[in-house]
């Protein structure tokens, strides 16, 4: 959810995709500045946040890195209900990462905030020789199903703050209640929580 | 050693008047280990006529060829349901060579007869156990085929052939270089296991020479044959090898037995099932049988904590099911928790140690991890690397010390809980195997975290909230400046026990209430005890206080310097651990065992565990005297080297 005061936006951002396509990548380029080549699994989801200005506000984004294995498929709505955006990501390297992203983005149309300010970030642009996914392919697709698409590459830094600085442009800015204790507001029952399970 | 080294050195001070227990008045009608009636243990007598020397790769054929026939006693098994007590019950010869069990590398227990199987159809035919298991390439030796270009002489999966034989030849791949950062202050080796990053190997296939000779094989499959996990080698390219443990597995498993060793030369193979998923080690270490299977059980429990024992419905729904893509990136878990088995004692202990701290640091930890356990965290743990610092749980629930284990062997062999503050669905298969909780792991330093366990999806905000109030409370105490000198620190160190207290009382400065010379020199040179060891040729101990579920165990020191040694001197203790429990324990029970490497003693009470190992030449009214010092020791410092009132189980 979004929420403002003052023109101060707290937004909860989800990155979804496969495995390896580049997620965390993202994040600790846009958070840290930093980029490994070898970044490690990420196991369940790292949260960060990050502040930026966009025109006359200032948006922090609560970010969650999710793992994409799927032993944790189901668990995902605990990471993107309440999203205010979600950025799923895919390797232009890899069609199969295209097709998981897809899944996403209908997992996404059929259980998540209707308003949820979503992009398609198709990733490792700096890999051209190895490119399987056309831009035209994911552009197409993104217009279709209402999302933005951008390439980027979180090892150069293209269009990675671009992304962000996108999604925050277009968030609802006045948007239902604020947030101050920080809690997530859910009506989803927890018993869901306490049945949860890797392959229900 | 914790920040207060002025008040520590007074509250032990008075522990050191009674240095003796012998000739302490005060002391409490407490054990004493008396050398006098001592109920040695019994070598078991040379426990396996009835099975033949064979290499592994004989083996790999009578896997092959039991699916086939079943007659001949080559192979034997052991019924799960098998009487144990039958099977100890053997003559016992009461002389003392205890060296011979422990070299000859048996273990009677589980050598019962089970079920005999033919095996001499080595090449018969191509035996078809069940859907899609082809055993062609096995029982075609002498072809090679396609996928296994390397085979150095003919099927699969061999431990030794021709000019390979020979133990030492076997890579132990513990012993890798790349795979062991060094000795750790704590006295446990490579646990924390940074180093040990992914699988190793994947190359290998069971064809490779590297991978038939490594020492210890583990592997998870499904009852369908399906690899899930295996330590060394690509688990698709094993697919072959699965097949055939699969089908030992069903064979034996139709005929209404389960397998749980089978022994073949110096390989033992250790079959555990657990529904469909089965898990198999394949070992040369001579280990007992009953260790490899506790092991065995780790691994389970490991794979249940990142997935739940709700897997077994996937696997009611489709019997062929792939779970490799459910472990996905979790290789490094499963690695650094084989790899602990060999330097960790809490995987043999299944109890669980703590860092050293003064009781107030603990204290103050622990309070405010209290604190926030009454608002909706079930438990709360902040460790350092693999020892906890505090824990404290919610009302009523208890935390198992394997759970501790594997969660923080999860969450330090998973580097990304480092980058950020993450929360995740972990389960504690001793607490609840069936649902996830979620974990807050969060890093204050580069060794010590806080676990905050919720059953509720929604905690995230809540639990960042109770870790910020907690690092508010841990930096206000100190708590992080003094985790980090205890690391510098270490633990309790042999040279520093004193069997007569008179003997170093010059020594200005305490640590663990312990004169010892100055800090930071790295040779002890003090009474020429280097290379010595402690008193009485005391070389090393555990203590496992049992009311506590808690261990302490000594710092290494020369002479036990090498990895190697080290390594050794822990599976000494886990055979002996083994052997105290494989009955009913009487109130005191006590092993003492000389070979060439050390002379082990062990003492059992209701109330502790002792393990200690001394020089072999070590004089054994000495060496049990000084079990009672250690026992003393402890007892004096157990405020700052245990977690007390606040034992897991009697919350
Ligand atoms: N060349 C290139 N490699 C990338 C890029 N982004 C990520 N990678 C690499 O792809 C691998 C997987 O990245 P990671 O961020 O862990 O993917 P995640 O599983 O989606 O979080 C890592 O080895 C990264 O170094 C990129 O933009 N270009
Ligand atoms: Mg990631």
């Amino acid at each position: 959810m979004a929420s403002s005061a003052n023109k101060n936006i707290n937004a909860k951002l989800v990155l979804l995709g496969d495995v390896g396509a580049g997620k965390s990548s993202l994040v600790l380029r846009f958070v840290k500045g930093q980029f490994v080549e070898f970044q490690e699994s990420t196991i369940g989801a790292a949260f960060f946040s990050q502040t930026v200005a966009v025109n006359d506000a200032t948006v922090k984004f609560e970010i969650w890195d999710t793992a994409g294995q799927e032993r944790y498929h189901s668990l995902a709505p605990m990471y993107y209900r309440g999203a205010a955006a979600a950025i799923i990501v895919y390797d232009i390297t890899n069609q199969a990462s295209f097709d998981r992203a897809k899944k996403w983005v209908q997992e996404l149309q059929a259980q998540g905030n209707p308003n949820m300010v979503m992009a398609l970030a198709g990733n490792k642009a700096d890999m051209l020789d190895g490119r399987a996914v056309a831009p035209e392919d994911a552009q197409t697709y993104a217009q279709e199903n209402g999302l933005f698409f951008l390439e980027t590459s979180a090892k150069t830094a293209a269009n990675v703050n671009e992304i962000f600085y996108e999604i925050a442009k277009r968030l609802p800015r006045l948007q239902q209640t604020p947030n101050p204790s920080g809690m997530v507001l859910v009506d989803r029952p927890t018993e869901r929580a306490n049945s949860a399970s890797c392959c229900s | 050693m914790p920040s207060d080294s002025n008040s520590t050195s007074s509250n032990y001070s008075s522990g050191r008047d009674d240095e003796n227990p012998n000739s302490d008045p005060n002391s409490k009608p407490e054990p004493q280990l008396e050398p006098e009636p001592e109920p040695e243990p019994e070598p078991e007598p040379n426990k396996n006529p009835h099975l033949i020397d064979q290499s592994l790769d004989a083996l790999e054929n009578q896997l092959a060829s039991i699916s086939m026939s079943s007659r001949s006693p080559t192979v034997t098994f052991e019924g799960e349901e098998e009487d144990d007590v039958e099977s100890r019950e053997q003559p016992k010869s009461m002389n003392g060579s205890f060296s011979e069990e422990i070299e000859a590398g048996g273990d009677a227990d589980s050598l019962e007869v089970g079920r005999h199987f033919e095996s001499d159809s080595k090449a018969e035919s191509s035996g078809v156990n069940g859907e899609n298991i082809s055993f062609t390439w096995l029982d075609a030796p002498e072809v090679d085929e396609v996928e296994r270009p390397l085979s150095p002489g003919s099927s699969g999966y061999a431990g030794e052939m021709g000019s390979t034989s020979g133990g030492d030849e076997i890579v132990d791949d513990d012993e890798d270089d790349s795979d062991i950062r060094g000795v750790e202050n704590d006295g446990v080796l490579g646990s924390n296991n940074q180093s040990v990053s992914g699988k190793r190997h994947a190359d290998e296939d069971d064809a490779s020479v590297s991978w038939r000779k490594r020492k210890k094989h583990f592997f998870i499959l499904s009852h369908s044959g399906k690899p899930i996990y295996s330590r060394y080698g690509d688990e698709y390219k094993l697919a072959g090898f699965s097949a055939t443990l699969q089908a030992i597995i069903s064979f034996v498993e139709n005929g209404g037995d389960r397998v749980n060793l089978v022994r073949a030369g110096k390989h033992q193979v250790v079959f555990l099932v657990k529904g469909p998923i089965y898990l198999v080690c394949i070992s040369c270490t001579e280990e007992p049988y009953e260790s490899l299977k506790g092991q065995l059980e780790l691994l389970y429990g490991q794979m249940i904590l990142i997935l739940t024992k709700s897997v077994n419905r996937c696997f009611e729904k489709n019997p062929k099911f792939d779970m490799t893509s459910l472990l996905g990136g979790t290789d490094a878990v499963f690695s650094s928790l084989i790899h602990s088995l060999s330097w960790n004692p809490a995987t043999f202990l299944h109890a669980y140690s703590c860092l050293p701290l003064a009781y107030a640091t603990r204290q103050a930890a622990a309070s405010i991890l209290q604190d926030v356990a009454g608002s909706g965290v079930l438990f709360a743990l902040l460790m350092c690397k693999h020892k906890v610092i505090s824990l404290v749980s919610a009302q009523k629930a208890s935390l198992h010390p394997d759970d501790i284990l594997l969660l923080s062997n999860f969450i330090m062999s998973s580097e990304s809980f480092r980058t950020s503050e993450s929360f995740s669905p972990i389960c504690l298969p001793r607490y609840n195997p069936m649902a996830f909780l979620y974990a807050y792991v969060h890093y204050f330093d580069i060794d010590t975290y806080v676990v905050l366990l919720t059953t509720s999806s929604d905690a995230f905000y809540h639990l960042k909230d109770c870790r910020i109030r907690i690092e508010i409370v841990l930096s206000n105490s100190n708590v992080l400046s003094e985790v980090q000198r205890s690391l510098v620190d270490g633990g309790m160190r042999i040279e520093d026990l004193l069997v007569e207290p008179t003997s170093r009382a010059g020594a200005v400065s305490s640590h663990l209430g312990q004169p010892r010379p100055g800090a930071g020199t790295p040779g002890r040179t003090a009474d020429g005890s280097i290379g010595i060891g402690g008193p009485a040729g005391l070389w090393h101990f555990v203590y496992r206080s049992i009311y506590l579920d808690q261990y302490v165990s000594s710092e290494f020191s020369p002479p036990i310097n090498s990895l190697r040694q080290q390594k050794r001197l822990y599976r000494a203790y886990q055979r002996l651990y083994a052997s105290m429990h494989e009955k009913a324990i009487g109130p005191h029970k006590t092993q003492f065992r000389r070979d060439e490497n050390y002379v082990l003693l062990c003492w059992v009470t209701q109330d502790f565990e002792l393990f200690a190992a001394f020089d072999p030449l070590a004089d054994k009214a000495l060496a049990i005297k000084v079990c009672n010092r250690v026992c003393q020791w402890v007892k004096d410092v157990e405020n700052e080297i245990f977690l007390l009132g606040a034992s897991p189980f009697s919350w």
